[in-house]
């Protein structure tokens, strides 16, 4: 059988991925967000793994809930997005520095 | 319960390999002889002036934001429906506040006039 | 180990190589919008494996939403925005050793973490398959509109919350467009536009 170590190094490696994306990535918001949702994507296989393996419904229901917040999430950020394109002319990370802090 | 997925399984299977074999053995057997003239972009004598890419309006995407909330929303319904008989008045009442929640939602984006298509 | 749970090994093996590979090219591609098809590629090989994990509904909720909803949404961008596609890789290669020695570590410390090691196995039992008429569904649904009905609610305010915002981000009001208004144009009577001049005409 398939042990729960099996489905966590899996998303182990596609958080990784998710955060080499990422960095490597840093031209284009659109990849970014889409990086995110790798990301978010190995966090619920987690929760769905230790639901299965705990016999416990609840982390199924947080995985709900999760992907409930990453749709509203990428729904307002790509919002954003376009809201920043039609000001700016870019997406380009390294040009958005306008705001100096 | 997994052996239910099973046949689900298979069709994806098979839906692959015919997928694959249309384009592997068009490739393969398909002649591929390529040369300067016909791999030269063709638009009535001149190169193209622009990306063939057009950007689209920004009234798809408010219609696909929607899209999302709204589909969120049956996803929390289809559970519930499936449960009513069990989750009792409380369940129910449950549901009736997150539609009402949304229906505050539906009604401003009517008034606002975002659903006008012009 | 018999042949049923050898072929499940199989699914979940090649299930996982497609998803790790379709994440990997989600991540190098050049084309934005084959970054985007990737990744939908990386949806569909985690529902399979959340369905080998027996959470069925939420496997098919995230092809229902995120394939269906959230994936149309970034291609819609990546459309709308026209981004020229060669000007952004500059910063591929630069970053690309940091980004590898970080991952590398990263990934190799939670690997060694979670190896089979060092969780208690004791705790590992799976369930060894559901019976024929388990419910995910049926299951969820019991806890979700009752014991978590708070958050549930939080997560209708989120939605409305999202709807808001989504309009008051892009939506310009209707503009000034030369739109016609065909209820007025129906109404119109001939009295209101023609009057009839009684004109002297040539006198032979």
């Amino acid at each position: 059988m398939i042990s729960l170590s099996a489905y966590l190094i899996l998303s182990a490696i596609v958080f990784g991925l998710g955060l080499a994306g990422i960095v490597i990535n840093r031209k284009n918001v659109i990849i970014l967000l889409m990086c995110v949702e790798l990301l978010l994507l190995a966090v619920n296989t987690n929760f769905v793994a230790f639901s299965h393996y705990f016999h416990d419904i609840a982390g199924q229901v947080f995985v709900f809930f999760i992907l409930t917040v990453a749709a509203a999430e990428a729904a307002i950020g790509l919002a954003i997005l376009i809201v920043l394109f039609r000001g700016r002319k870019t997406i380009d990370v390294d040009k958005l520095n306008t705001l100096k802090g | 319960m997994l052996e239910n997925y099973l046949p689900i399984l298979i069709f994806i299977g098979i839906g692959l390999v015919i997928g694959m074999a249309a384009l592997i053995i068009g490739a393969l057997i398909g002649p591929h002889k390529p040369d300067a003239e016909k791999n030269s972009p063709y638009e009535c004598g001149f190169p193209a002036f622009e990306d063939t890419r057009l950007p689209f309006d920004v009234r798809y995407y408010l219609v696909a934001i929607l899209f999302i909330i709204f589909d969120l929303e049956t996803a929390f319904l289809f559970p519930w429906a499936v449960v009513l008989h069990k989750i009792g008045l409380y369940g129910f009442l449950a549901m009736m506040v997150f539609l009402g929640l949304l229906t505050i939602g539906f009604i401003y984006e009517w008034k606002k006039g975002a659903l006008e298509w012009q | 180990m018999n042949l049923a749970q050898i072929f499940t090994d199989l699914v979940f093996f090649s299930f996982a190589a497609i998803l790790v590979g379709s994440a990997l090219m989600t991540i190098i591609s050049r084309n934005p919008v084959r970054s985007a098809l990737f990744l939908v590629l990386a949806f569909f090989a985690a529902t399979g494996l959340w369905i080998l994990l027996e959470v069925e509904f939420l496997g098919l909720i995230l092809i229902l939403v995120y394939v269906g909803a959230v994936m149309t949404l970034f291609l819609f961008v990546v459309m709308t925005l026209n981004i020229d596609v060669e000007e952004q890789r500059s910063s591929f290669v630069r970053y690309l050793p940091f980004a590898i020695v970080i991952v590398a570590m990263l990934v190799i410390l939670m690997v060694y973490v979670i190896s089979p090691g060092h969780l208690n196995p004791s705790e590992l039992t799976t369930t060894g398959g559901q019976p024929v008429n388990y419910s995910n569904t049926t299951e969820l649904g019991m806890v979700l509109y009752t014991d978590y009905a708070y958050p549930f609610e939080l997560a209708g305010i989120l939605l409305l919350v999202a709807i808001i915002a989504a309009i008051s981000l892009t939506f310009h009001g209707k503009g000034n467009n030369k739109t016609q208004n065909p209820d007025q144009q129906i109404l119109i009577r001939r009295e209101d536009r023609i009057r009839m001049v009684k004109m002297q005409g040539d006198k032979k």
